[in-house]
């Protein structure tokens, strides 16, 4: 008998991890289990075929159902697992009763915090997360005329950015004084504020969601600051892990909700797995647990569950959180702390800030790149970087997310080598820029 | 479970108001910038006034330890920090 591994969850953590076992075990049974029709598309992408800027959901799909039988991985379609068994090593299988695996892997993805006001049953509320049901709200979409998004998370942004693209009279409801409050700072969302204002959009923060208002059909919001008449509404709450399924079948849940697991993403139960937006992983600085990450995250997450669960050895690292989105007309983005999570924690910090360029300043579509920087008092190593731009913002936060993890100081960066080239990039990096400001300004404050 | 249950309830209401603390703080470092909303409520006020500030008041490694002192994946087995290296060649 080959050697069987289940997986429960068919996004990026459960495909990463179905090709995780078949790296580490070629000849291994994989499983898949998967609610929705289809497997192997980007989520991700969702908003932007909404907003236009992509001209179909065929380009969303990585892979066709034929390439997962051809390279032995079973993905059931439409098919819930109801239980687990960690004693007997099954799952229960609606329409399959218990299925036997030797390992299993827990790739349960997320679900939307529920609003928790009134209304919650009317049609005319879109969750953002199944391609086929994306499909169906997009030909929606066609006849809305103004559109209620709650919460300015980063799908909520992302959501607000392309409904306002695509025409609609977009308004964005948040409690918190700006967009993406929870991660990013007021000076880098600025921009992206003035560019909604730009596109039409209509954003009250400091605003709570009340209620969702209509007969059968949504046709208003209730906010504290009154009722905001629509013909549709992205609930965009956060992200809160799916680990239903794992706490009823014993897994210890941490703190953040999410499935506790190790480096090799082994669960507190042996032969058990847990990958993506179900668990929770160790911030690289703070070690405080986070959870609900990136794709990529959850991918490299599902690869390493999937290569220990068919029998090899791979490692996952505690997480440094390089991220990056375009709002608006910027595109913003940063590494692990910015001022806002630092005070929020605590985290003693000085600053080195820059405005720079993209391109030299002559060549034609320069862009400008604001870069923020955190360090620790004292050894001036960076502990995390804020950015807002319209270019090269995703390359400087992955650069940065290194810097933070290897330790380097404001030393290290105000001195480091960069690309020149005209078209590509300035002759000052504003990183390098950044860095030597905040110098500059330890020194006029003596404080080097 | 209960402690599981009980560390949920204390990391989502700490993380929340010491947020919103921070978003105060920021709102008078940067002028122009939109403060939050008035707390509603003692539970609220006592989140904000009495909580955070507490935190605040005490040493970073004392907070440090406390935030790690609670269940979760960060006490399982996880590599430590990269240390540096000589050069490659």
């Amino acid at each position: 008998m080959p050697h069987k591994t289940v997986i429960i969850g068919g996004g990026a953590a459960g495909l990463g991890s179905a090709g995780g076992v078949k790296a580490a075990n070629p000849d291994a049974e994989v499983v898949v289990y998967t609610e929705f029709e289809d497997v192997a598309y980007s989520p991700c992408g969702i908003p932007y075929v909404h907003g236009q800027e992509i001209p179909d959901f065929e380009r969303l799909f990585l892979a066709t159902k034929e390439q997962y039988v051809q390279v032995g991985i079973d993905v059931h379609y439409e098919t819930t697992v109801t239980g687990i068994d960690t004693a007997a090593r099954t799952v229960q299988v609606a329409g399959e009763g218990a299925v036997g695996y030797d390992t299993l892997i827990v790739a349960t993805g997320f679900e939307y915090a529920d609003p928790g006001v009134p209304g919650g049953e009317l049609e005319g509320l879109y969750y953002v997360k199944n391609i086929r049901a994306a499909m169906e709200w997009d030909k929606v979409l066609d006849s809305v005329k103004r559109a209620v998004v709650v919460h300015a998370t980063p799908l909520g942004v992302e959501m607000t950015t392309s409904l306002a693209h695509r025409g609609i009279e977009t308004h964005l409801i948040d409690p918190h004084p700006w967009p993406l409050a929870d991660m990013a700072d007021p000076d880098i969302m600025a921009p992206v504020e003035e560019s909604w204002r730009e596109l039409g959009v209509v954003a009250h923060f400091n605003t709570t969601l009340q209620g969702f208002v209509g007969q059968g059909h949504v046709n208003a919001v209730a906010t504290s600051d009154g009722e905001l008449p629509c013909d549709l509404v992205v609930v965009a709450t956060h992200k809160t892990p799916n680990a239903r399924l794992a706490a009823a079948a014993g897994l210890k849940i941490g703190s953040t909700g999410g499935i506790i697991v190790d480096e090799r993403m082994a669960t507190s139960v042996p032969g058990v797995y847990a990958a993506g937006d179900a668990v929770e992983v160790p911030h690289g600085l703070t070690r405080v647990p986070l959870q609900g990450l990136t794709g990529s995250h959850a991918y490299a997450q599902g690869k390493t569950a999937g290569v220990n669960a068919g029998g090899g050895t791979r490692a996952y690292k505690a997480v440094y959180v390089p991220w990056g989105t375009p709002a608006g007309k910027w595109i913003i983005g940063g590494a692990s702390f910015g001022e806002t999570t630092a005070t929020a924690l605590g985290i003693p910090y000085v600053l080195g800030q820059a405005q720079g360029i993209s391109r030299a300043r002559y060549y034609p579509g320069v862009k400008p790149v604001k870069v923020k920087l955190l360090a620790e008092p004292g050894s001036l190593r960076l502990i995390g970087a804020q950015m807002v731009g319209q270019e090269g913002i995703k390359e400087r936060a992955d650069f940065l997310a290194m810097a933070v993890k290897h330790g380097f100081t404001f030393h290290d960066l105000s001195t480091m080598e960069n690309v020149y080239s005209p078209a590509i990039g300035a002759l000052n990096e504003p990183i390098v820029v950044a860095a030597t400001n905040g110098l500059d300004e330890l020194r006029k404050a003596g404080k080097l | 479970m209960a402690r599981t249950s009980f560390s949920r309830w204390l990391r989502e209401n700490s993380q929340h108001y010491l947020m919103v603390g921070a978003h105060e703080q920021l709102a008078k470092r940067y002028p122009g910038t939109r403060g939050p909303r008035r707390p509603h409520g003692p539970l609220e006020l006592a989140w904000l006034r009495v909580f955070a500030p507490v935190y605040r008041a005490l040493p970073w490694p004392l907070r440090h330890r406390i935030l790690r002192a609670m269940p979760g994946s960060h006490r399982q087995t996880w590599a430590p920090p990269p240390e540096r290296r000589e050069p490659a060649v």
